[in-house]
């Protein structure tokens, strides 16, 4: 028997309704069934709802089944008086990374653990010492955690839960709101523990590609374990993760892909490494000569196709923006940045966190203001003391991160009249508005009249953007509207906003942590780095940059990395190839 | 620019003052602000000046730095000093229209602003040295007899340290939500009282909402961390007294003494 074990657990919710009575139950975790063995790596798979991080509260005790057992040590959850000896031997670590840190001094943050057990003092210390070390930051340990990145601050989180020496960590989706370093760091700092100090380690995520190091998959969906396996095993059913709403790494898809045209590779490709490997033992006829040398050898960088001639509906003129001028923190956000953002675009933005990229977007509607430059909108200068800025937000929308945040009214219809009800109009044509809105971004009518409060965080979302549709934007900007959505509810607001920008014509500005997202949507790019634009222009040319955007924390989708692992192009190619489908066409020309 | 606000500026050095336990910085403040209503001559306040002056030295804050928590009083200084000195009966000094100075005046003016500088001065130095952690748990330790009488401070001072730990936080939402409103076109800034009112809703709503999810979210990571109130916590550096500190408590007799004696027999 291992450290943990579930026995037939059964977890349900009472739902109640608005009076308080029961009216019914939830089954969230069902007939669950787990043996983990100390010292293991162990990731739970799943998306939204499927139970996952219900049965993660069982482990610590947090939640107490409906029925069946949870034992843990030995200890089984329900024995009220070993509920502490419980949390501290499988100490837990949650997604929000603010809103888990207890202290403003890092350092008493990891105390506050052992100081709720009652550790003497002595040994505190020495225990802080030890377990910021062991997450890399001792060196923050007078800091106050509003100056730490999310990736740091989930690391003294892990280090909180360090301190109080448990045989087990037990993450709950603790990347699902950092931005690629800070899930890198996250990661790299989990499986150190779990590799020098044999910690035995429970992970629980929706990112296929964070798992591919861990011992045991187990995939959950409707409460039930639906697949376990090591990585290799759960990744070669490419079909029935995509059925349960998950989704495989691009290696294992295009391995799957061209197995299915016949191409003899094995089944249990993971990464891009042994992709190329593989490629390079397959017999000589199903080898391509190299693509790239079929490129054309130059592409002009400078115009899009869409409308070259036309002029651009907004344009940056070499705009800074410094805040807190005249005090110890001024920092300047933007450096001289210029740019032309042209009519019926799919624009995409990428750089890594604090590279002045939401600022940007702020400008664009005039919601900041530049320190220097001028931002223009049809030719106009929307900073100008005739410019009228409020009628300007009704043809610039724009979308916050977390766009659910700002939902206030009491209905779904209600809340997405509220643009269209400061633009003045009636409150037929509001409706009318918000009823096109909530069709165009595909929310179901049966839920129109419901509280935004009572939907799934994907709703939710596309309620937020019908909010801003509803005000008929010509040009829709958005800031990361992916952010912590699982696979599934990343790509219903991909493909709404693809289809949103056909249907209505509008030119579409997105800003993105995802590099595949990136490649599969844009058809212009802009990179920026500490403030400044580094890139424009077509993704396919952008990500040919390999090694510089590596070294200003970005990256290239992984598929260009394994097209350029196999063919090694001479010299820098003019273009790459940055989906699956250029580069399964590639790697197929001739071959059918 | 709600970014900007700071709570309880601390002014990171490292000084003798700084370094000194929270409880006998909280005490001496505690004295020094009575001392400044005990007397009542300019000699007693000479006495006040020297002591806070020493601190000040001690403290190793810039002077600049202090005098700036100033501004935001300056008004409130001005108007009690000229009512101080328009409006004290006594031998006439200077007479135009219907106002007049008085030699009382001016001395009470003098007097009643140089009072309400050195209690601001002396306030505003426990927080420059003192981070409001600290401050917390001084405060914990020195109301502790309450708990006698079922004062819950132990909880009263957690609730304290996480507000300080999530206001920033809240302003950050707030600014937030309030330019997301903003962008589907809501206006904060014209319009009569009840409209303005109204347009607070949209931010509201939302920021409460926002808050109870933390709350709930931040009650579940200190339940899975163990918390489970005061009983049988132990602390990391719990607060001892050190030499400084019984030097600086004999200052502080030395100091009260002075202001007895001279409010007795001067």
């Amino acid at each position: 028997m291992g450290i943990i074990t579930t026995e037939n657990l059964i977890h349900e919710y009472i739902r109640r309704d608005e009076n308080g009575d029961r009216i019914g139950e939830k089954r969230a975790v069902d007939d669950v069934c787990l043996d983990v063995e100390r010292g293991q790596f162990i990731s739970i798979l799943g998306h939204n709802g499927s139970g996952k991080s219900t049965l993660a509260k069982h482990i610590n005790a947090l939640l107490l089944p409906t029925d069946g057992r949870v034992v843990v040590l030995g200890m089984d959850t329900k024995d009220e008086d070993r509920l502490f000896d419980i949390r501290k031997a499988a100490g837990m670590v949650f997604q929000n990374p603010d809103n888990q840190i207890i202290a403003t001094v890092v350092e008493d943050d990891v105390a506050f653990g052992p100081e709720n057990l009652g550790v003497p003092p002595k040994e505190i210390e020495k225990r802080v010492e030890e377990c910021l070390k062991a997450v890399g930051m001792y060196e923050r340990k007078d800091d106050s955690p509003n100056r730490l990145s999310g990736g740091q601050k989930q690391r003294i989180a892990v280090a909180g839960i360090m301190a109080m020496k448990p045989d087990c960590i037990i993450l709950d989706e603790p990347t699902a709101m950092l931005d690629p370093d800070g899930r890198k760091e996250v990661l790299a700092t989990v499986r150190r523990l779990n590799q020098e100090e044999h910690i035995t380690v429970l992970l629980i995520t929706h990112y296929m590609n964070e798992v591919t190091f861990s011992d045991r998959v187990i995939v959950m969906d409707h409460g039930k374990i639906a697949m376990q396996g090591t990585p290799r095993e759960i990744f070669r059913r490419v079909s029935e993760l995509t059925a349960l709403g998950l989704d495989a790494p691009q290696a294992t898809v295009l391995a799957y892909r061209l197995r299915q045209k016949g191409f003899p590779l094995p089944e249990d490709i993971l990464t891009e490494e042994e992709f190329i490997k593989a490629y390079h033992e397959l017999p000589e006829e199903y080898r391509v000569s190299n693509p790239y040398d079929l490129l054309p050898k130059k592409v002009q960088e400078s115009v899009t196709l869409l409308s070259e001639h036309e002029a651009p509906l907004i344009e940056l003129k070499d705009v800074t923006y410094r805040y807190g001028t005249g005090t110890v923190y001024e920092k300047v956000a933007l450096k001289n940045v210029s740019m032309q953002i042209r009519k019926g675009e799919f624009v995409c933005l990428i750089g890594r966190t604090g590279s002045g990229k939401s600022t940007l977007i702020r400008m664009l509607n005039g919601l900041e203001k530049p320190s220097e430059g001028q931002v223009l909108y049809k030719g106009e200068d929307i900073n100008a003391a005739s410019y009228n800025r409020k009628e300007l937000r009704s043809h610039v929308g724009l979308v916050f991160q977390y766009p659910e945040d700002q939902l206030f009214e009491a209905t779904v219809l209600k809340d997405v009249c509220f643009g269209p009800k400061n633009q003045g109009l009636s409150g037929e044509e509001q409706l009318a508005r918000a009823r096109e809105a909530l069709e165009l971004v595909q929310v179901d009518e049966d839920i129109w009249n419901d509280s935004p409060l009572s939907l799934s965080g994907g709703q939710k979302r596309r309620v937020a953007i019908a909010g801003v549709m509803a005000m008929h934007p010509e040009v829709l900007i958005l800031d990361e509207p992916t952010a912590g959505l699982d696979p599934h509810g990343r790509d219903e607001i991909l493909s709404a906003i693809a289809q949103i920008r056909e249907r209505a014509g509008i030119t579409v500005v997105l800003v993105s942590h995802s590099m595949e997202d990136v490649a599969n949507f844009a058809n212009w790019i802009h990179v920026m780095d500490r403030g400044s634009l580094l890139y424009a222009g077509k993704p396919e040319v952008v990500f040919t940059h390999t090694e510089e955007l590596k070294r200003v924390g970005l990256d290239v989708p992984q598929i260009t990395k394994i097209m350029r692992g196999i063919f090694h192009p001479q010299e820098k190619p003019s273009m790459d190839f940055i989906t699956i489908e250029a580069a399964e066409k590639a790697l197929l020309s001739g071959k059918e | 620019m709600l970014r900007e606000i700071t709570i309880g500026q601390y002014y990171p050095v490292s000084s003798l003052i700084h370094r000194l336990d929270p409880r006998v910085k909280l005490i001496g403040c505690l004295v020094y602000l009575v001392s400044l209503f005990l007397f009542d001559s300019f000699a007693g306040l000479l006495v006040a000046m020297c002591f806070l002056g020493g601190v000040i030295i001690l403290s190793k804050v810039s002077l600049r730095y202090i005098l700036k928590g100033l501004r935001p009083i300056l008004f409130l200084l001005l108007l009690t000093v000229i009512f101080n000195f328009f409006l004290t009966p006594g031998e006439t000094l200077v007479r135009w229209w219907i106002f007049r100075i008085t030699k009382e005046g001016l001395y009470r003016g003098a007097f009643v602003g140089a009072r309400l500088i050195f209690l601001i001065l002396g306030s505003s130095l426990l927080t420059f040295t003192t981070t409001p952690m600290q401050l917390t748990e001084g405060l914990e330790r020195l109301m502790y007899p309450l708990t006698f009488i079922k004062v819950p401070v132990h909880d009263l001072a957690t609730m304290m340290s996480i507000a300080l730990r999530f206001i920033p936080i809240l302003i950050e939402e707030t600014d937030r939500i309030m330019k997301a409103q903003q962008a589907r076109g809501a206006d904060f800034e014209t319009g009569g009282l009840i409209k303005r009112a109204k347009a607070m809703v949209p931010i509201f709503v939302p920021l409460i909402l926002a808050a109870f999810r933390r709350a709930f979210d931040l009650a579940l990571a200190m339940e899975a961390r163990c918390y489970n109130g005061g009983k049988g916590r132990t602390k990391m550096h719990p607060l001892t007294f050190h030499a400084r500190d019984y030097v600086a408590f004999l200052y502080l007799a030395l100091y009260l003494a002075t202001v007895i004696i001279l409010r007795r027999w001067l």
